[in-house]
């Protein structure tokens, strides 16, 4: 093994995989280029773990071809199965596991086994420098914060110069300001390293934050795929509209199209409410379902005159609840209540409370229709 | 004011606590009284009478200790080598058979040991089960040296398996995977994961295994007889002894207890090891 020792992996990865237990079918399919980070984003349960451990070889699929840098470590056809142990994936859990017999060093340096002495010592050294864990080397996981034992356990995984890193929730376990600061130097570390990396995750912040690319995973399916603010930012699939969690889901018909604006105008069906939005290759007086995301609406207590958004609406404040890191306000606009996040600093200056009359204010590109499920 | 209903409830809930300490206090002196007085009686006899010291060093006491270390010894071997894996197997397997195969590692510890002894006889003895194909290959167990360990492995296993199988099963099978993905194989990882993790376990076990082989005396004496420097461990010289001369008794059994001691040294500072480790 000692061959593999300052060896960098320039080869992507990829595969597909069908796994089923009982009722339970999941299908994959996947391709991550060195140094890029592709994020596997759905609910609990959807079969994202799974996926990650049929990876790893700790889970065996029902059929599939996994390639690992560039090298088949599975397929269905020609029954190749190498153990995990031989595959050079590396796993980063929720829970981190290092193992608590052993110090923050000797977790570093446990994958290093076949490694020459020397060679363990220059790679122990330059990872504990990386990962700025100077201090704890001596110390034993249960003795050092949170964030550190994710910093140790990452390069753990990282050691032995894997040629894929899987990352099962790899934030679950922290408190959210550390989170946000813990993401960017998790980014950071693995585009150094130049390993491709899978990462599994629940929260869209994560997801946009930190992936090249998402693919939206339900129910042991892929839902959507691609750049992960395509995906998730402006969501054109009801279910993935869902999953992602769209705060404000409109179904409205089409009254007009503007084709010289690029855009195009919509009502709700008794008329009491309209939006302007892009203009789609839809037929007029049809119905559609249009998405605002609740970050992209703007509150105003007065009528917003001379704004270059298109859509203004009127409306009374309904609910006011606290939505981490701020509020959400609730605008019963007519019909339709309309869903917007703002500070508790913006809340307190315009002194908002239920019963407010209060003008919705948002672009036309804000809002993005969204294909209802056949 | 309140009720007087309302006054014996508010009542009885400090006075029930304040009276568990001095009930939990009296219990506490008077077992740990109970546990040394015995003990103290013993050395203070035995320092009290220079006899006592001078019989120590008497053949019959070496051929009877050599004897129980020896046994014991091969007996603790034994018991490690099949043993652990038996109890990793048990540890990590879910399936039916293995859950009976549970209960009956727990027998030998309910078993009477003389009981024990007798079904030993009647399974390998002459008359026994496998009495005839042992006798054919020349084999006969009962009254020899390996009847000793026979006994001891069949009363002390248990200890050691319970412990051992507690103590896999507290390493966390996720711990295995990481350990695998890291480049190390099944066999590795247990060598280099799993056995030091259960470590402290398994030291446990082979601490209350060994000092319950040590002790041991009903299933010897029904399976292997009590021949001098043959069969004759310590706890059946210090009956032996204690049919002629309580002085040598009470040697031999001061020496028994030395042991035994040195065998709960070895526990407490394997917990304070594992204490260590939990904090």
């Amino acid at each position: 093994m000692s061959s593999a020792q300052g060896e960098s992996s320039s080869f992507r990865s990829s595969g597909w995989v069908r796994y089923q237990i009982g009722q339970f079918n999941l299908e994959a399919q996947w391709e991550v280029e060195p140094g890029q980070l592709l994020t596997l984003f759905g609910p609990s349960g959807a079969g994202k773990t799974t996926l990650l451990r049929a990876i790893a070889g700790l889970l065996q699929p029902l059929e599939g071809h996994i390639e690992i840098g560039g090298r088949p470590v599975y397929d269905g056809v020609t029954s190749i199965f190498v153990p995990p142990h031989l595959r050079r994936a590396g796993l980063l859990t929720q829970g981190y596991h290092l193992f608590p017999h052993l110090t923050v060093a000797g977790n570093i340096g446990y994958g290093l086994i076949d490694w020459t002495p020397e060679g363990r010592r220059r790679r122990l050294a330059e990872l504990v420098e990386m990962f700025q864990l100077g201090e704890l080397v001596n110390r034993r996981p249960h003795q050092i914060s949170g964030g550190q034992q994710q910093r140790a356990a990452l390069a753990r995984a990282l050691a032995p110069m894997p040629a894929l890193m899987l990352l099962d929730e790899p934030f679950n376990s922290l408190d959210i300001e550390l989170r946000r600061t813990l993401r960017s130097e998790l980014r950071t570390r693995l585009r150094e390293a130049g390993v491709p990396a899978i990462m599994v995750t629940h929260d869209i912040e994560e997801a946009i934050s930190m992936a090249d690319t998402v693919q939206v995973i339900n129910k042991g399916k892929l839902e959507a795929a691609g750049a992960p603010l395509e995906v998730l930012g402006q969501p054109g699939h009801g279910r993935v509209a869902r999953l992602v969690g769209v705060e404000n889901l409109l179904s409205l018909v089409i009254t007009s199209l503007h084709p010289q604006d690029g855009t195009m105008v919509c009502a709700v069906p008794s008329g009491s409410l309209q939006l302007e939005v892009p203009l789609s290759d839809v037929a007029s007086s049809s119905r559609v379902t249009v998405g605002v995301r609740a970050s992209d609406i703007i509150l105003s207590d007065t009528e917003p005159r001379g704004s270059s958004a298109r859509n203004r609406l009127p409306g009374v404040v309904s609910a006011i609840e606290l939505r981490p890191p701020g509020y959400q306000v609730t605008l019963a606009c007519g019909d339709v209540d309309l869903k917007c996040h703002i500070t508790g600093t913006s809340l307190n200056e315009m002194c908002i409370a239920t019963g407010d009359n209060l003008w919705a204010v948002f672009k036309a590109s804000s809002c993005f229709l969204v294909s209802d499920e056949e | 004011m309140a009720s007087p209903l309302k006054r014996l409830v508010t009542d009885t809930g400090p006075m029930g606590s304040s009276i568990r300490i001095p009930v939990g206090s009296i219990a506490t002196a008077l077992y740990v009284a109970f546990i040394c007085l015995p003990i103290l009686a013993l050395l203070v006899r035995a320092l009290s009478q220079e006899v006592a010291l001078a019989s120590l060093l008497n053949d019959n006491v070496l051929q009877a200790l050599w004897l129980s270390l020896f046994t014991s010894t091969i007996s603790m071997v034994v018991v490690v080598v099949v043993g652990t894996p038996f109890a990793l197997s048990l540890a990590r397997s879910s399936s039916a058979v293995m859950r009976v195969v549970d209960q009956i590692v727990e027998l030998p510890i309910i078993l009477p040991p003389v009981v024990a002894g007798v079904a030993m006889l009647l399974a390998f003895g002459r008359q026994g089960i496998l009495g005839p194909p042992l006798a054919h290959l020349g084999i006969s167990l009962p009254f020899t040296t390996m009847a000793v360990i026979f006994a001891q492995i069949f009363v002390a296993a248990p200890f050691y398996i319970r412990s051992a199988k507690l103590g896999f099963m507290a390493v966390p099978r996720e711990y295995e995977a990481i350990s695998q993905t890291l480049g190390l194989s099944p066999w590795r990882t247990f060598l280099k994961l799993t056995l030091p993790m259960a470590t402290p376990s398994l030291l446990t076990g082979l601490a209350l295994a060994w000092a319950r082989a040590l002790s041991e005396f009903g299933a010897t004496i029904m399976f292997a007889g009590n021949l001098m420097g043959e069969t004759q461990t310590m706890p059946l010289a210090i009956m032996t002894a204690m049919e002629t001369s309580l002085e040598s008794a009470i040697a031999l059994s001061v020496i028994l207890l030395a042991l035994a001691l040195l065998v709960l040294g070895a526990l407490g500072l394997i917990s304070r090891y594992r204490w260590r480790e939990s904090t």
